[in-house]
């Protein structure tokens, strides 16, 4: 809705500006988690904690697997890229180049999805086993939701831009859609480094 | 990119009801904020009557441990995040953008949005009081691992706060993108009315702590039902780990809640003494500097956890008392040299500004760390919030309230009514609150339901209850100056103050579209201005 | 006219008020305080309180002072504009100076405070385990452990537990640091002994710890200071101060009774009054 009496200033939109707002209290939502996780790992005498006699015989262990997360890092990474892409592409106004973008960076979202979900299913610890589990479930269930929120925002631009929606003068939605993705890949980088190589 | 102003069609009238819920216009919005943060106000209050009528004698039963637990949580509740933190989004929505000479908010859609997420969380706080177990009870604080005992009312509790918080942290987005980008013409940041200027803080701190609360609270419910082992030693986890990030949104909230109430006597003041606002930049520099202080003394409410790092933020907290005594001499050079009248509107800032510092003194207690350790957790710490928050907050909610009634609803309040309540306000709270000072001094504990006779506390206590009830009759007159007042035509002009600021260079209330044209901004008191010329600059 | 004496009545109340919590909060403050600080720590912690509060007062009286004398030196007298006087230059520079040398001041006497009460601590002190739980408190005395004034006569540790209806007591020595080992297992309580301005919580995973030395014998009241459930209010305790031989005769009177119901060891007992 316009600025009725009142000069819109130059630059950005209302609605870009708003939207960075919302990613700046996103970046403060994640901190809030990643700083309980630092705590508690600066807290603990022993990283992973020790684990009670009922859990070990129940087969639980405090390990991660680091094959298929790195692999999974280097997906999102070059979804970032491809989704870089797209918008690169749009600014010029090649809505086909933006189009190619926006499929690959999808499809590469839906795997990390699917590679993260199957690793859930090989460890061998869940939320409750000591607060290792507990935040390894939180911040990687919390990334993982915003992953499937991004990954639906780029699927409403895709089909958006399949409407022809966007030119090179008109394309927000891919620039919001993109920085969306790039704080989602900026995260995850955080996650696989405290929570998979710093031991 | 349509314009708002689109007029209603003469021939269908929607129902009135329909039109209030599904408005996106930022004055209504601001007038159902009002009224849904005043309700809670009023529970809010009913449930302080009952905390106070417990305590008003030793050993008594009037309410039972744990209802009395349940009662003050949902009290502070109530207050904290159904009345005071909304309010100002209330007053913020009505006036930031008629100040900024704006014909709405940036995004109307996503300010419905903000307002029609709080009731539904208010409701289902509340609704604790029904099921098993009762309401929340472990203090609004919700200091774990208390806080993993309690029944469900503890779970509906977390899921409203995050709500509440949700619903602040976007309506902040819109705030500020609101005062970034669509100020009128000639309207700097620094011509911007200071009103705007401690939303603006306000708003910033909302957008960035907010977050924070949530993930504590996610992390509380995750050990709460799934297990979590967040706050568990037990499991590796860490009790004071709650505090902290508790504390991390808690404290800059309490500037949350009373920077827009600086917001709104910084506005009255001048108006009544015709004088401009003595150290603008001052004030504005002041009240980011409380925004940016406000982020690093959280840990001052834990100094007894034996886990702080104690002369950090004994320092930080000496520190904010530095902007917040700035703005105590803006608002006596403000006063001084002016030609001061003294409407109701002018004694609830003047209010305001005298509790206020008492609350700045009584707060310096808390940073002296060795004094701390005295005094925390007793009712000293309550007298402070209170002072803060009621003698300052609230006072500046009514002043406000009485400030820009004209301009929302055409009426004036009554006068005498108006200044009956002040005095009977301003009297009940003192007798409320200043016994708790000696109290704490003497060691009684906040959060106790009961006392022992011989703890020798019976008499100060009742002399509170009775502020407390004195408290609650001055309310009277206010509901009859409103009642009167709504029975009454709209007459009022549209600046019946000689104001400063542009939410009083239009009808009174302003038109849907807010603003037929707009006085030329050049100072932060465009009104001034056209009345006087540069005669006086 | 009514309408104008009005305003000046509630001004005149106003400014009565205030004066009245002026005095209120000299001799409120005074009288509360007074009985407190039985410990050298306290006594310390005594000093600051005043320091702070005469600070404090002095800020309210000369701001209360050019508030009261602003409103009515001021109040409007006719319609002519008074100087629009927008501030600026030093005064705006002695808005910011005089509060920062109020804090800096107050903050280091603070911190000489804090460094005093922490450096009391000593080895040698008689030790109290002092475990709270849901809602009351258990004293645990190590046997071997009872300070330097005495020799270790036994083997095991004596408890003293209490309820919420039955208020446990802690006894002390006078004019000797004891140091207090705090612990819970269920949920944060606060060990708050009024007369030691004192408060520490105890905290589920982890012991914390403090140091005082008494210099007061008698009774004096101490209650749980963070709300820890349904009966944080009746989780109070008496901390008895004695002379060091009384303390011994206690001392060896609990230890042949718990060691007579066969609980000395195991470190539960009984309350010992």
């Amino acid at each position: 809705m316009a600025a009725h009496g009142a000069a819109e200033r130059q630059g950005m939109t209302n609605s870009m500006l708003g939207f960075i707002l919302f990613l700046a209290s996103e970046v403060m939502f994640f901190g809030g988690l990643f700083a309980a996780y630092f705590i508690a790992r600066a807290d603990a005498p022993a990283w992973p904690p020790p684990l009670t006699p009922e859990q070990i015989a129940e087969g639980v262990k405090l390990e991660l697997e680091v094959v298929l997360p790195a692999i999974s890092t280097g997906i999102l990474v070059v979804s970032s890229i491809t989704m870089q892409y797209a918008v690169w592409q749009i600014q010029k106004g090649n809505q086909g180049g933006m189009l190619w973008g926006l499929f690959i960076s999808l499809a590469l979202g839906i795997v990390f999805l699917a590679a993260q979900l199957y690793d859930y299913t090989q460890l061998h610890f869940l939320a409750d086993d000591t607060i290792y589990g507990t935040t390894f479930y939180t911040l990687t269930g919390f990334h993982g939701a915003h992953v499937a929120g991004g990954a639906l925002f780029i699927a409403v631009v895709t089909v958006r831009g399949l409407g022809g929606q966007f030119t090179a003068e008109n394309h927000e939605a891919v620039e919001a859609a993109s920085m969306y993705w790039h704080f989602v890949d900026v995260v995850w980088i955080a996650l696989f480094t405290v929570l998979y190589i710093i031991k | 990119m349509a314009t708002v102003a689109v007029p209603q069609l003469s021939g269908y009238h929607r129902p009135a009801v329909l039109d209030w819920i599904t408005t996106v216009d930022h004055k209504k919005l601001g007038i159902l904020y009002l009224y849904f943060t005043l309700f809670f106000f009023a529970v809010g209050g009913i449930l302080a009557l009952l905390v106070r009528t417990q305590l008003a004698v030793a050993d008594n039963s009037f309410v039972g441990n744990d209802a009395y637990n349940q009662i003050f949580t949902m009290h502070a509740s109530a207050m904290l995040f159904l009345f005071i933190i909304p309010v100002w989004a209330g007053f913020g929505n009505y006036l930031v953008p008629l100040q900024i000479g704006a014909a709405d908010m940036a995004f109307p859609r996503i300010n419905a949005l903000s307002f029609w997420m709080l009731p539904p969380a208010g409701i289902l706080m509340f609704a604790g009081f029904i099921v098993d177990g009762g309401a929340a009870d472990g203090g609004w604080t919700a200091y774990s691992p208390l806080a993993q005992q309690t029944g469900v009312g503890m779970d509906m509790w977390i899921i409203a706060v995050i709500v509440l918080g949700m619903s602040s942290t976007i309506g902040a987005a819109n705030f500020l993108v609101t005062m970034f980008r669509m100020r009128a013409p000639g309207m700097t940041m620094f011509r911007m009315p200071i009103f705007c200027w401690t939303m603006l803080v306000t708003a910033l701190l909302q957008l960035l702590a907010t977050p924070v609360l949530a993930a504590a609270l996610v992390m509380l419910f995750i050990d709460r039902n799934y297990g979590g082992q967040f706050f568990d030693p037990n499991g590796g986890g860490n009790v004071v780990l709650w505090q902290n990030v508790f504390w991390f949104y808690s404290h800059p909230a309490v500037y949350i809640m009373i920077l827009p109430g600086m917001g709104i006597v910084s506005e009255i003041l001048p108006v009544f003494s015709r004088k401009p606002l003595f150290g603008y930049k001052a004030f504005v520099f002041a009240t980011i500097g409380i925004g940016g202080l406000g982020f690093s003394v959280w840990a001052h409410h834990m100094f007894t956890t034996g886990s702080v790092l104690l002369p950090f933020f004994g320092f930080m907290t000496f520190m904010i008392g530095v902007p917040t005594g700035v703005k105590i001499f803006n608002w006596l050079g403000t006063l001084w040299g002016g030609s001061i009248s003294f409407p109701t509107p002018m004694l609830f800032a003047i209010g305001f500004v005298s509790m206020f510092l008492i609350g700045g003194i009584n707060g310096t207690y808390s940073a002296a760390v060795p004094v701390d350790f005295a005094l925390h957790d007793t009712y000293f710490v309550v007298a402070h919030i209170h002072y803060v928050l009621f003698g300052g907050s609230v006072f500046a909610v009514f002043g406000g309230l009485y400030y820009w009634f004209p301009k929302i609803w055409g009426r004036k309040l009554n006068e005498r009514l108006g200044k009956l309540h002040f005095a009977l306000m301003f009297v009940g709270f003192n007798v409320a609150f200043f016994p708790m000072h000696m109290l704490g001094l003497d060691g009684m504990p906040r959060r106790i339901a009961v006392y022992a006779d011989s703890a020798g506390w019976e008499a100060l206590n009742m002399l509170s209850t009775g502020g407390a009830f004195l408290i609650a009759v001055s309310m009277i007159p206010f509901l009859i100056a409103v009642v009167m007042a709504f029975m009454r035509p709209k007459d009022q002009p549209d600046d019946p103050w000689e104001a400063n600021t542009l939410e009083w260079a239009t009808t009174s209330p302003p038109p849907h579209y807010n603003f037929d044209s707009l006085p030329p901004v050049r100072s932060e008191r465009p009104l001034f201005d056209a009345r006087h010329g540069d005669e006086a600059h | 006219m009514l309408r104008m004496s009005l305003p000046r009545r509630v001004r005149l109340l106003a400014a009565a008020t205030a004066a009245g919590l002026l005095a209120l909060l000299a001799t409120g403050t005074a009288s509360a305080i007074q009985p407190g600080g039985i410990t050298d720590e306290a006594r310390l912690m005594n000093e600051l309180f005043w320091i702070v509060t005469i600070a404090g007062l002095i800020v309210f009286a000369l701001v209360a002072a050019a508030l009261v004398y602003a409103i009515i030196r001021y109040r409007r007298k006719g319609d002519e504009l008074p100087p629009q006087f927008h501030g600026g230059g030093k005064i705006e520079v002695a808005m910011v100076g005089v509060p920062i040398l109020i804090v800096i001041g107050l903050f280091t006497i603070s911190m000489i405070t804090l460094v005093q009460i922490d450096d009391k601590a000593d080895d040698d002190a008689l030790t109290i385990d002092v475990t709270g739980f849901q809602f009351s408190w258990q004293f645990a005395y190590n046997l071997n452990d009872l300070g330097t004034n005495t020799d270790p006569n036994a083997e095991g540790t004596i408890a003293v537990i209490g309820t919420p209806a039955n208020d446990p007591i802690l006894y002390m020595p006078v004019d000797e640091p004891v140091e207090f080992l705090l612990k819970s297992n269920d949920v944060i309580h606060s060990f708050y002994v009024v007369d030691f301005l004192y408060k520490l919580d105890l905290i589920p995973g982890r012991v914390n710890s403090f140091t005082v030395t008494a210099r007061e014998t008698g009774d004096f009241r101490a209650q749980c200071a963070e709300l820890c459930g349904t009966n944080h209010a009746l989780m109070r305790f008496t901390v008895r101060v004695v002379e060091r031989d009384e303390f011994d005769a206690w001392v060896a009177d609990e230890a042949a009774r718990q060691l007579g119901e066969g609980t000395l060891v195991s470190s539960s007992g009984t309350q010992g009054d």
